[in-house]
């Protein structure tokens, strides 16, 4: 078997986590619905990328079960539910938004920068492979957080909403090489399941709105 | 296997059997059967737990996967106790609705399918020893009941139930982040072990965790687990789930979910506790409890309709269960304890009577209410005693917790009166000044609350009833469990029975500890 130092391995950890971190941009400036879920599967890739190296460089072998997993529901699953949800419902691209992109790719540097800040006083207390990803978890987190509120149309909320999951596991494995398997083991349940409901609700919204605008969903109103 | 054993596994056995023979039985008689038989299991096998545990301490059961303590008995017991009424009561609800014609008897299944599953989180979540667990179990109840929020299937209902996912799941994302931080310390201390997020390993360790850690990791699950609560600001979908849902649905969700995710905020307190100083999370509840009073009491003044009403009326007496636990002390967690029984009963049973009275009128509106007593006198009756317990009058038992709560408000000293907002305001004020500050808002918000709340309740109850809609009221079986709950209001704020009394003691200890 061949090593790596711990240096090297700390920076290729770092680049993943920095991809993933990228990704995020990219999804916010993309307006294509279909895009968006593209980008999301490759940040899932890049996700899974990173626990196998964690995986491989700590020699903890559960960490390579979450790889799997997020790379069979989070890369190939709930894409492709997206996918077909966006074909049924004939919607392939955002034409209004909350906010737009160039603000919101603005917030999002602000975020980055937030999130940073906030993680200071506790990253010294990491494992010093995986340390400086939880700023970047948290920023991804927090980016996931803001599509859901920028976005209108469910899809996109949707991706938002699993952009947030991937900051979680990254943080989770970053902060601490990954939770208990069966833990994660049932984060992945709730996902898939919330996702193959979300594709439930965008048939029903369909049907009894003619839209799956979320900004129609006002008739219960103080 | 030891009896405790046996009770465990029949706490999470029969919901899942339950739910899934369900899916297999197309008869509606045989349906409610089995919901009515697992819930009584349900009472026997939390009568031997809660003997037990008061007896003889809390125990892990299963592997270490089980942890039960007085805490988790007492929310068990609300759960088994409310989901008994609640079944006697779905039989005539749905009953009704289905020879209506609004619901198709094939989709009966379905419904007792997610509503066991429902039930099955919530006791998962009660027992887990592992806060990850915990976790997947309260995101497991989301996702049971989003579709019985949208049973009816109207534009409003999906409305509702989709906000209701939306806003949960990112919610309780935010609590993840939580536990995740609280791993984060943990595994310095344990090292990488599976176990390192067991409540029985963490309270062993407690005090050598890392403060900064467990701080931020604090805010993050009091916001993820209290927009499951319906603390303000994260309280929106409160009232739109609980207008839509179905009747039964919504007396579980207001009546037990809100409990259950009170537990886990609560559970992540006591580990917190021993690492912090007291005033931390305290403060934090208490700033949290005292907004959602007081955004529930000016909200409930413009409801016009009633089931909003009494949404509105669930935040503001769990922001009352939160100041209790806020301040803490003996007084103010026993008090928190018993007012979430107390809730739990009178918003089962005001949801009960709503349900009824709209089937009759067939209107959310406040106006279009009137001459309750002469329509339907018994729900008349239970939804007076339900609306006077929720303002707290005496003799019914909220009054007695709500007293707990407020006194302890007045008297309890901190060991440090300063709130600290964020890393740069400080807030020192004297004790007596915070006190009769806190005291004297909390008064004015109660006067507003009961004057709204009155107002609205006697003008739907006497009156001359509209036109078409027809008088009296036949017996049928969801009536007992509106008999027994109002018969228990009042027992409970006239004596405590020995045996709830030690449980809700043992209980306000495990809150104290530290």
């Amino acid at each position: 078997m061949f090593q790596i130092s711990p240096q090297l391995g700390s920076q290729l950890v770092d680049l993943c986590a920095a991809l993933l971190l990228l990704t995020c941009f990219a999804i916010v400036a993309q307006r294509r619905l279909s895009a968006c879920v593209d980008l999301f599967a490759l940040q899932s890739v890049f996700l899974a990328a990173t626990a196998a190296l964690v995986a491989f460089l700590t020699g903890i072998h559960h960490i390579y079960v979450a790889a799997a997993l997020t790379v069979v529901i989070k890369a190939v699953v709930l894409p492709r539910i997206l996918k077909k949800v966006i074909e049924r419902l004939n919607v392939s691209r955002e034409l209004q938004m909350n906010i737009n992109v160039p603000a919101g790719l603005l917030v999002c540097g602000t975020l980055v920068i937030l999130a940073f800040y906030i993680t200071q006083p506790i990253i010294p207390l990491g494992f010093l492979l995986t340390r400086d990803s939880l700023a970047i978890a948290l920023a991804i987190i927090l980016i996931g957080f803001f599509t859901m509120i920028a976005r209108k149309k469910a899809v996109t909320q949707v991706v938002g909403f699993l952009v947030m999951e991937n900051g979680l596991f990254l943080g989770a494995t970053a902060a601490a090489y990954g939770m208990p398997l069966i833990v994660e083991l049932g984060v992945f349940f709730d996902v898939l399941v919330a996702g193959l409901i979300i594709g439930i609700y965008t048939h029903r919204i369909q049907d009894a709105f003619d839209s799956v605008d979320t900004s129609k969903l006002t008739v219960l109103k103080e | 296997m030891a009896p405790v054993s046996a009770a465990v596994m029949v706490f999470l056995g029969a919901p899942l059997l339950a739910g899934f023979l369900s899916l297999a039985i197309r008869k509606a008689r045989l349906l409610h059967g089995v919901n009515l038989a697992t819930m009584t299991a349900l009472v026997v096998a939390d009568m031997a737990l809660t003997g037990r545990v008061v007896a003889q301490g809390p125990f892990t059961t299963f592997g270490d996967f089980v942890y039960v303590d007085a805490l988790s008995a007492f929310i068990l017991f609300i759960i088994a106790a409310i989901g008994l009424t609640c079944s006697l009561y779905t039989w005539s609800y749905l009953d009704d609705y289905v020879a209506r014609g609004v619901v198709a008897p094939h989709r009966l299944s379905r419904f007792f399918f997610l509503f066991h599953l429902f039930l099955f989180a919530m006791i998962a979540a009660t027992m887990a020893n592992s806060l990850g667990v915990l976790w997947v179990a309260i995101e497991g109840t989301t996702l049971a009941t989003t579709f019985l929020i949208a049973f009816f299937r109207q534009r409003e209902g999906l409305e509702a139930g989709w906000k209701y996912l939306i806003l949960c799941s990112v919610g309780i994302a935010l609590a993840l982040f939580g536990t995740v931080l609280t791993y984060y310390s943990s595994v310095r201390v344990l090292g990488d072990v599976s176990t390192a997020l067991n409540v029985t390993k963490l309270q062993e360790v407690a005090d050598r965790l890392d403060p900064h850690v467990l701080k931020l990791a604090f805010i993050f699950l009091l916001v993820g687990y209290g927009t499951k609560v319906g603390l303000a600001p994260m309280h929106t979908w409160v009232p739109e789930a609980y207008s839509e849902a179905p009747a039964p649905v919504t007396a579980m969700l207001a009546g037990v979910l809100e409990t259950v995710a009170v537990y886990a905020v609560l559970r992540s307190k006591t580990i917190v506790d021993q690492a912090l100083p007291a005033e931390f999370a305290g403060n934090l509840l208490l700033l949290f409890g005292l907004a959602s009073f007081g955004l529930a009491a000016l909200f409930i003044l413009i409801q016009r309709d009633y089931k909003r009403l009494l949404a509105y009326s669930s935040i503001e007496h769990m922001g009352l269960a939160m100041a209790g636990f806020g301040v803490g002390g003996p007084v103010g967690s026993f008090g928190g304890l018993f007012h979430l029984l107390n809730h739990a009963l009178a918003k089962s049973l005001a949801f009960f009577a709503a349900g009824n009275i709209h089937r009759r009128f067939e209107t959310r509106e406040i106006e279009a209410v009137r001459g309750l007593s002469r329509t339907q006198p018994l729900t008349a009756v239970a939804f007076l005693v339900a609306g006077f317990a929720l303002v707290g009058m005496p003799p019914f038992s909220t009054f007695i917790s709500e007293v707990f709560v407020v006194s302890a408000l007045a008297t309890e000293a901190f060991a440090s009166n300063t709130l600290q907002l964020g890393q740069f305001v400080t807030v020192t004020i004297s004790d007596d000044v915070r006190s009769l500050g806190v005291v004297s808002v909390f008064l004015i918000f109660a006067v507003v609350l009961f004057s709204g709340f009155v107002q609205r309740l006697t003008a739907m109850v006497w009156g001359a009833p509209p036109e078409g809609v027809r008088c009296g009221e036949g017996w049928d079986v969801g009536h007992v469990p509106l008999i027994v709950t109002a018969l228990l209001l009042v027992a409970l704020g006239v004596a405590l029975p020995e045996g709830l009394k030690a449980l809700l003691d043992q209980a306000t200890s495990v809150l104290l500890a530290r």
